[in-house]
């Protein structure tokens, strides 16, 4: 009735039936008997199938012989145990001596294979071993439950689940005998390392099996205590370390003989491709534990090995600016420790050494010098596009190749401030601040036609990168101010706009305090403008008619960096009227404030009678008063001059000189001054008012004097500011804080600290302690 | 889920009666759960129980119906169910199922633990527990049927070992 009509039986094997099953009471030998030929069938023909009522049969054999009740065995496990013993030792043991005996069976047939034919064996044998395992470990399910568990609950380590069992007899009958005496690895692994050397020559290979073959390796870790956990051991020894030195020797072989015939940039290449190679060789086949320090290897081997070769390369490919190979370069060099340090320091030396290339470029040729020296002939404007192309660009490289590393962005920064501060064209560093301030000059005049608004605000964004490397921050600050309060007065700013979003940039990076007056200048402006208006209207009311068009800038002293002249001025009497009516409205308008005329920024459009053709001129307040003096004459002494505008003497000669050579006036003699009336010009309007050199040359002193003023101040805050808060503090300590506040301003100068802090003490603000160093 | 509610299989007796049940419900069993995944379908092969009357497998089928959409415990482990053994609550409706005398109740735990259904092995141990409970050793040997084969002196022994189990 339980004839085998399942499986599709073989002529050689037919399946037990019920009356050969053993006894309910069957010794071991009995009922080993009937199950061995169930295991041997599973482990070895389970593709020949097996019905259900043959399983049971088993199941039932097993379970039947675990349950008698105890009569006394032999076995030691079970004597300690009274009458409800578990039988299961005896059969345990029979199992495993079944297991061990196949396995040598295995050894046998294995011991004349070898390479391709040995794993192929080895991979056959172990997918059909451990299927077959599989099934004998549920079959036994009985015994593991019960009396395996109960073994290994008492502590005893060597007692396995069947499965387990199974893998243990492998490994020790099977396994371990590959082992080549003295070759430090298996004749298994070596079949192995063959294939992937084969593998990594090029040529085809069934990753498939080697797959199968080092899974085994993995699976064969066995943790003695929890057969749940993966335990590598097996896998790291028998195979990682032999395929790991191979890996290496192969590689280093490898790069050895390629880079000797091949250029770097190509070794580069094949470098990469390998890395790959082997990432892609542990997806396929290998355990991912081995990724890390397979990759190690292989970088050791590929790049560590050669990284002198392309550090030195490094310069190479920035000059030739090759920018695939320096993205390769930082791809490997990127991979070992320390290995971009040297690419950062020399792309920071690059950088700097272009920076200085760039000024140079736009030096004026050393012919060209003149007598002032080289600096004054820079143009501003090369200047900042000089620096800004070689920011830009490196900046490209950066966030390219160098996937805007950050220490890439440190070097080229460091790099950028270097160049930016002390180069060919900056003899001090107060240079770079100015030439950047009248860069920005440049672009915000009025006469600046070629940027429209969009363009504009795109070169102040650019200037502001050059301003975020400048130390000297102070000297920016004062020179912009110079430069705005000449705008604002002259009205030359291009747009209100452009001036604000200016000022709004230097506020995000240096804060309110350090565009403060900027701010307040340009609010000054706009509220003089209405003062006008409303002037104007009173003007109007008052019906006072006049023929000169007056326009007052009422501008707050301390934000202006304009200083009255020292200088009389005897107001023409042409415009005294306007000037007293106006000084009553302002003080009218506001009262208790000062005002100050500072004739010598103010402008005036003078419209000429007395020649045939009608001119204006655009003069000072200075020219035009000496002109209004020959409003009654045609010729005036030098003398006659003097007292009449009591303009002190060292600025009238220049301003007189400046009339000559614009043949308004004609000099006669020493001392005598012609009013030309032949004057003749191509324009209507004709310019007098033209800076004198020598002014010029005073602004920039001047400047640079005031900044050195308000440095000396900020020096004495800090240093107050600090020891306010800490009452004492040793001298080195003071001098590093008061540097470190300081360097977002400029850069402090150790001297000019202990300048200020004698200042201090003399003044009696501070004093040395008593005992050595402390302030 | 809905194709295997409709499949069957075939299972034997000792006694060689026949029943056909649902998949499902014989799958409760975890020796037949993992002999079917191993050996495959063998549409209409009968599965012989050789250790399990009819009289038993109807009560034990009626138990693996009741419960046959709950989740199977983990199949291979041990102490993770651990809270639900301890516990000697038994389920309403298993309690009122397991109201069998007492030679019933061995035969289900003896065919529980042979065909591996892990709940109701702890139902049938549960309910011989709760039955020993509050009982003394007499008691339970009347209760059980069980003659006393030890020596007062054993006996003595055995209560001091347990002397702090009591009270």
């Amino acid at each position: 009735m339980f004839a085998s009509a399942a499986g599709p039986s073989s002529s050689t094997w037919v399946e037990p039936t019920k009356e050969s099953k053993p006894r309910k009471e069957a010794d071991l030998k009995e009922a080993w008997a009937f199950l061995k030929v169930g295991v041997e069938h599973i482990m070895t023909r389970l593709h020949l199938g097996m019905s259900y009522s043959y399983y049971i049969l088993l199941y039932t054999a097993i379970y039947d012989f675990c349950t008698q009740p105890g009569k006394p065995t032999m076995n030691a496990f079970s004597t300690t145990r009274g009458g409800a013993s578990l039988q299961g030792a005896d059969l345990y043991r029979s199992l495993h001596t079944w297991l061990s005996d196949h396995c040598k069976d295995l050894r046998e047939e294995s011991s004349k294979l070898s390479d391709l034919e040995l794993l192929r064996f080895y991979a056959k044998q172990w997918d059909r071993y451990t299927t077959g395992a599989m099934y004998v470990n549920k079959l036994f399910n009985y015994l593991n439950k019960h009396w395996v568990k109960r073994e290994k609950d008492e502590g005893r380590k060597e007692v396995y689940s069947v499965y387990t069992l199974a893998l243990v007899a492998w490994k020790q009958n099977f396994f371990r005998h590959f082992a080549i005496p003295g070759a430090g690895m298996s004749r298994l692994t070596q079949a192995v390392l063959r294939q992937i050397e084969q593998q990594r020559n090029g040529e085809d290979i069934d990753s498939g099996l080697l797959k199968k073959v080092i899974d085994s390796y993995v699976s064969l870790g066995l943790d003695e205590a929890d057969a749940q956990r993966q335990n590598l051991e097996v896998y790291k020894e028998f195979f990682q370390i032999p395929f790991l030195s191979a890996t290496e020797q192969f590689y280093r072989a490898e790069s050895a003989a390629f880079i000797s015939s091949n250029s770097v940039s190509d070794y580069m290449k094949k470098a990469e491709d390998r890395l790959q190679e082997e990432a892609d060789r542990v997806n396929l086949y290998l355990h991912d534990s081995t990724r890390a320090d397979l990759k190690a290897k292989c970088e050791a081997a590929l790049i560590s090995e050669h990284n002198n070769l392309l550090w030195e390369e490094f310069q190479v490919l920035l000059d030739a600016d090759r920018i695939d190979d320096l993205a390769r370069m930082y791809g490997h060099l990127s991979r070992i420790f320390g290995g971009l340090d040297p690419l950062r320091e020399k792309f920071g030396e690059h950088v700097k050494r272009a920076g200085q290339a760039a000024v140079q470029r736009v030096l004026p040729a050393p012919g060209a010098v003149s007598e002032t020296g080289k600096a004054e002939t820079l143009d501003p404007k090369a200047y900042i596009e000089a620096l800004l192309e070689v920011h830009t660009k490196y900046t490209d490289v950066v966030e390219g190749p160098f996937r805007a590393e950050m220490g890439f962005n440190k070097s080229l920064d460091q790099a950028c401030r270097d160049f930016c501060n002390t180069n060919a064209a900056c003899t001090t560093s107060t240079r770079s601040p100015e030439l950047l301030a009248s860069y920005c000059d440049l672009l915000l005049r009025k006469s600046n036609k070629d940027l429209d608004a969009e363009s504009l605000e795109a070169a102040l964004n650019q200037a502001m990168i050059i301003f975020k490397f400048i130390d000297d921050k102070d000297v920016f600050q004062k020179f912009y101010q110079k430069k705005l309060a000449q705008r604002l007065v002259g009205s030359l700013s291009a747009s209100d706009d452009s001036e604000s979003s200016m000022i709004t940039k230097l506020k995000e990076l240096s804060g309110f305090d350090y565009t403060n007056k900027l701010s307040r200048m340009f609010t000054d402006v706009n509220l003089s403008r209405d003062l006008a208006e409303r002037f104007k209207e009173k003007e109007r009311q008052l019906g006072v008619n006049n023929d000169i068009d007056f326009q007052p800038l009422v501008l707050g002293t301390n934000f202006w960096p304009l200083a009255p002249q020292q200088t009389d001025f005897s107001i023409p009497r042409e415009i005294q009227s306007t000037y007293d009516r106006f000084t009553v409205f302002h003080n009218e308008v506001h009262q208790g404030r000062k005002l100050t005329w500072l004739w010598h920024v103010s402008k005036n459009e003078l419209r000429t009678t007395y020649l045939p053709q009608k001119y204006i001129f655009m003069t000072s307040s200075y020219q035009m008063a000496i002109l209004t003096q020959f409003n009654e004459n045609d010729a005036l002494t030098y003398r006659e001059i003097l007292t009449g505008t009591k303009i002190s003497e060292g600025i009238l000669k220049p301003q007189l000189a400046l009339l000559v050579k614009a043949k308004v006036l004609l000099q006669s003699g020493e001392e005598t001054y012609d009013l030309n009336l032949n004057f003749k010009s191509k324009k209507i309007r004709v310019q007098l008012n033209q800076a004198v050199r020598s002014e010029q040359k005073a602004e920039q002193k001047e400047v640079l004097a005031a900044v050195d003023e308000d440095r000396k101040f900020i020096y004495q805050a800090t240093i107050v500011r600090l020891m306010k808060g800490r009452k004492t503090m040793q001298h080195q300590a003071l001098m590093q804080e008061v540097t470190a506040q300081i360097s977002s301003k400029f850069t402090p100068k150790i001297p000019e600290i202990k300048k200020a802090i004698d200042y201090l003490i003399d003044k009696e603000y501070l004093e040395r302690s008593a005992e050595s160093n402390n302030t | 889920m809905s194709d295997s509610k409709k499949q069957t299989v075939l299972l034997q007796t000792s006694d060689d009666e026949q029943f056909t049940v649902e998949k499902v419900v014989a799958e409760r069993s975890a020796m037949i759960k993992s002999m079917m995944e191993d050996l495959g379908d063998q549409e209409g092969m009968p599965i012989p129980l050789p250790n399990v009357s009819s009289s038993v497998l109807t009560k034990i089928l009626e138990y693996c119906d009741h419960h046959k959409n709950e989740p199977l415990p983990a199949p291979d482990v041990n102490d993770a169910d651990d809270s639900r053994r301890k516990t000697s609550e038994i389920g309403e409706w298993d309690a009122r199922w397991i109201q069998v005398d007492q030679e019933m109740l061995f035969e289900i735990i003896l065919a529980a633990n042979y065909l591996d259904i892990k709940p109701l092995l702890d139902v049938g141990c549960k309910t011989v527990a709760n039955m020993i409970k509050g009982k003394t050793p007499e008691e339970i040997r009347k209760l059980f049927n069980i003659t006393n084969d030890f020596t007062p002196e054993e006996e003595e022994q055995i209560r001091k070992e347990n002397e702090w189990a009591e009270e």
